[in-house]
């Protein structure tokens, strides 16, 4: 188990990269070309409104203080009123997260199990025929150009066999009626297929060639000879001594290979229409609404600090030889 | 003598690298596409309408499929797919090979920087390494994108190479550390060198082979983001790049309707990544495997 202090530094670390991340933001907003009033407070609005807003936000004030209101605005949801919906972002945002994190995690856990379990495979039957097909293909899985896997999926699955829905995330008419909460669950899974499939094969790629070759490495370690002269089972070894030990930096590429994932994820959820924060990103850079960028970005960077800091804690969690 | 070792092992590592079949396969399909953009200067001299960018063809309005004038047929415009392919070649190479240098570039002078000094400085840089290598890149370029307006091609390779150096420093700021404490490097100490010439003249000739290593897997991300970048519709308006033909597809909605200007863009550039990934993990055999911690990163 990892010790409190550990878990406290990490926490600290965390906090100071956000931070950081955080002031950077700030001046490159005010570094852009053009004012920040202009930025972050609609043109469209009435004078009443912009006035009140740039109050809030404290663009009349000097560069520190309006610093300083920023911080506090971002620590109590303040992120200022969307430029295309009219409506406070922090409520957008909100109801953003959920898709984003619902394809995210899922697409991440089914590939790492997948991942260690087929790599543990093609690790174990080295030089073989298998061996070699599982690795190519996972070479292959892992280039692939996303957005254009993407759409051949959407024009073979969805378009020419129309087995799954061509976007979005539910069937309106069906959400409307007064459906079971079971089949409105089904209608959530059928829309999910597709870009679930998407990242799942971009991501088993990557865990299937890291396991791999992680528990090659394993495989040599002295613990499995004592463990082949102790008689035990070439089953039990290959699951009980060797697949545990290898899988360990399986579980810290999953921090790693964060950033990759994000990209992959905010381009499948742009064309599958997957109601995210990627695509809402996409979204608002393409329409110059710059607080909703500002705050999906900000989103972004913490889901990506948080994953980190999971994935960390774990890692110390399962091996306990790490010690700080 | 050191260079005398250096060019032996070269060579040694040359064969390894030409016998594994990653490493053949790779240079084989590197070579396919060195071909296609060295054609790309040659395919507009025939006739001004296999222009990638401006070469309409007077006689098509709408996009056809493939045929004798149009090999691969034209986008809804009338311009030819094959010439685009071709341009869009040149230009991946072009990203891909100068992004990955300038990542290269830094990220050597800061691993060397960091693992000679040591101390403060070494952890102050490799925190730093740290914040942006958790960082998704496509993502940072979208948000500059939507503060700064379009972006030209030169910048958007400044800007990748600006934020995937860490992944080069840590290898070589790891290179460094062990290298410091080599008799050469006490002897030329002792004999009165500066840090910059013992850095210069000693260090850095010992750890470019690693950082050129590491340079592969930089291009192969490089191209990935640009074309990323080009597909969403934030890259430079004025080349034609691989990405930026599957957005035309995919924005003039064609994307169901003509397979033949959909498949041949995304499969270069899964290819073309896909060599320069097989070329570093055949490198990577012939290297030192242990050194290598980490492959990919957006």
């Amino acid at each position: 188990m990892a010790k409190p202090g550990y878990i406290l530094l990490k926490l600290v670390e965390v906090g100071i990269i956000f931070f950081v991340i955080l002031t950077a933001l700030f001046f490159l907003f005010r570094l852009s070309p053009g004012d920040p009033i202009s930025k972050m407070v609609d043109p469209m609005l009435t004078p009443e409104d912009m006035a009140h807003l740039i109050q809030q936000m404290g663009l009349d004030r000097p560069m520190w203080e309006q610093y300083l209101i920023y911080v506090k605005n971002f620590f109590t949801g303040h992120f200022g009123v969307s430029f295309h919906y009219g409506e406070p972002v922090a409520t957008i945002i909100a109801d953003k997260l959920k898709w984003t994190l619902l394809l995210f995690t899922t697409s991440t856990l089914l590939a790492a199990f997948a991942g260690v379990y087929l790599g543990k495979i093609a690790a174990w039957h080295k030089g073989s025929r298998l061996d070699n097909v599982m690795s190519v293909s996972a070479l292959v899985c892992y280039t692939l150009f996303i957005p254009w896997f993407a759409l051949l999926l959407l024009w073979i699955l969805g378009f020419k066999w129309g087995l799954f829905p061509l976007g979005g995330v539910l069937t309106p008419a069906l959400w409307i009626s007064n459906a079971s909460v079971f089949a409105r669950i089904l209608d959530v899974l059928h829309h999910l297929m597709l870009p679930l499939l998407t990242l799942f094969i971009i991501n088993l790629g990557s865990y299937l060639l890291l396991m791999r070759s992680s528990m090659l490495s394993v495989l040599r370690e002295d613990y499995i000879l004592t463990a082949r002269a102790k008689g035990l089972s070439e089953k039990k070894i290959r699951n009980k001594h060797a697949a545990r030990n290898a899988a360990l930096p399986v579980i810290t590429s999953v921090g790693l290979s964060l950033a990759f994932s994000i990209n992959g994820g905010a381009l499948t959820e742009q064309i599958f229409t997957w109601p995210g924060i990627g695509r809402e990103l996409i979204f608002a850079v393409s329409n110059n609404d710059y607080p909703l960028a500002q705050a999906c970005f900000l989103l972004i960077a913490l889901v990506v600090l948080c994953a980190n800091l999971i994935v960390d804690l774990l890692y110390a969690w399962l091996d306990p030889r790490i010690t700080y | 003598m050191q260079n005398k070792y250096f060019w032996w092992r070269f060579y040694k590592g040359w064969r390894i690298f030409i016998e594994n079949p990653l490493g053949k396969t790779g240079v084989i399909i590197l070579s396919v596409f060195m071909i296609m953009a060295m054609a790309s200067f040659f395919v507009p001299l025939i006739d001004p309408m296999y222009d990638p960018m401006t070469g309409i063809d007077p006689d098509i309005k709408l996009s056809t499929g493939p045929g004798l004038t149009h090999w691969l047929g034209t986008d809804n415009v009338g311009r030819d797919i094959l010439a685009q392919l071709l341009e869009g070649a040149k230009v991946a190479f072009i990203v891909g090979l100068s992004s990955a240098f300038f990542s290269i570039v830094i990220g050597t002078l800061i691993g060397m920087i960091a693992g000679y000094t040591g101390g403060i400085i070494d952890a102050a840089l490799m925190r730093f390494a740290d914040i942006i290598m958790v960082l998704p890149s496509l993502v940072i370029l979208l948000i500059l994108a939507s503060l700064f307006g379009q972006f030209n091609i030169w910048i958007i390779v400044f800007i990748i190479a600006i934020l995937r150096w860490p992944a080069v420093s840590r290898v070589i700021r790891s290179q460094t550390l062990s290298l410091k404490h080599r008799p050469f490097i006490e002897a030329s100490r002792v004999a009165g060198a500066s840090h910059v010439r013992i850095v210069l003249r000693h260090i850095m000739p010992n750890v470019l082979p690693l950082a050129f290593l590491y340079m592969t897997f930089r291009v192969t991300s490089a191209i990935l983001v640009e074309a990323s970048l080009s597909f969403l519709g934030f890259g430079d308006p004025s080349q034609v790049s691989w990405g930026m033909m599957l957005q035309w597809v995919w924005k003039s909605g064609h994307m169901f309707q003509a397979p033949y200007w959909l498949i041949p863009p995304g499969l270069c550039i899964s290819l073309l990544t896909l060599a320069f990934y097989m070329l570093g993990r055949a490198m990577d055999e012939v290297l030192d495997p242990r050194l290598r911690k980490e492959g990919q990163t957006g």
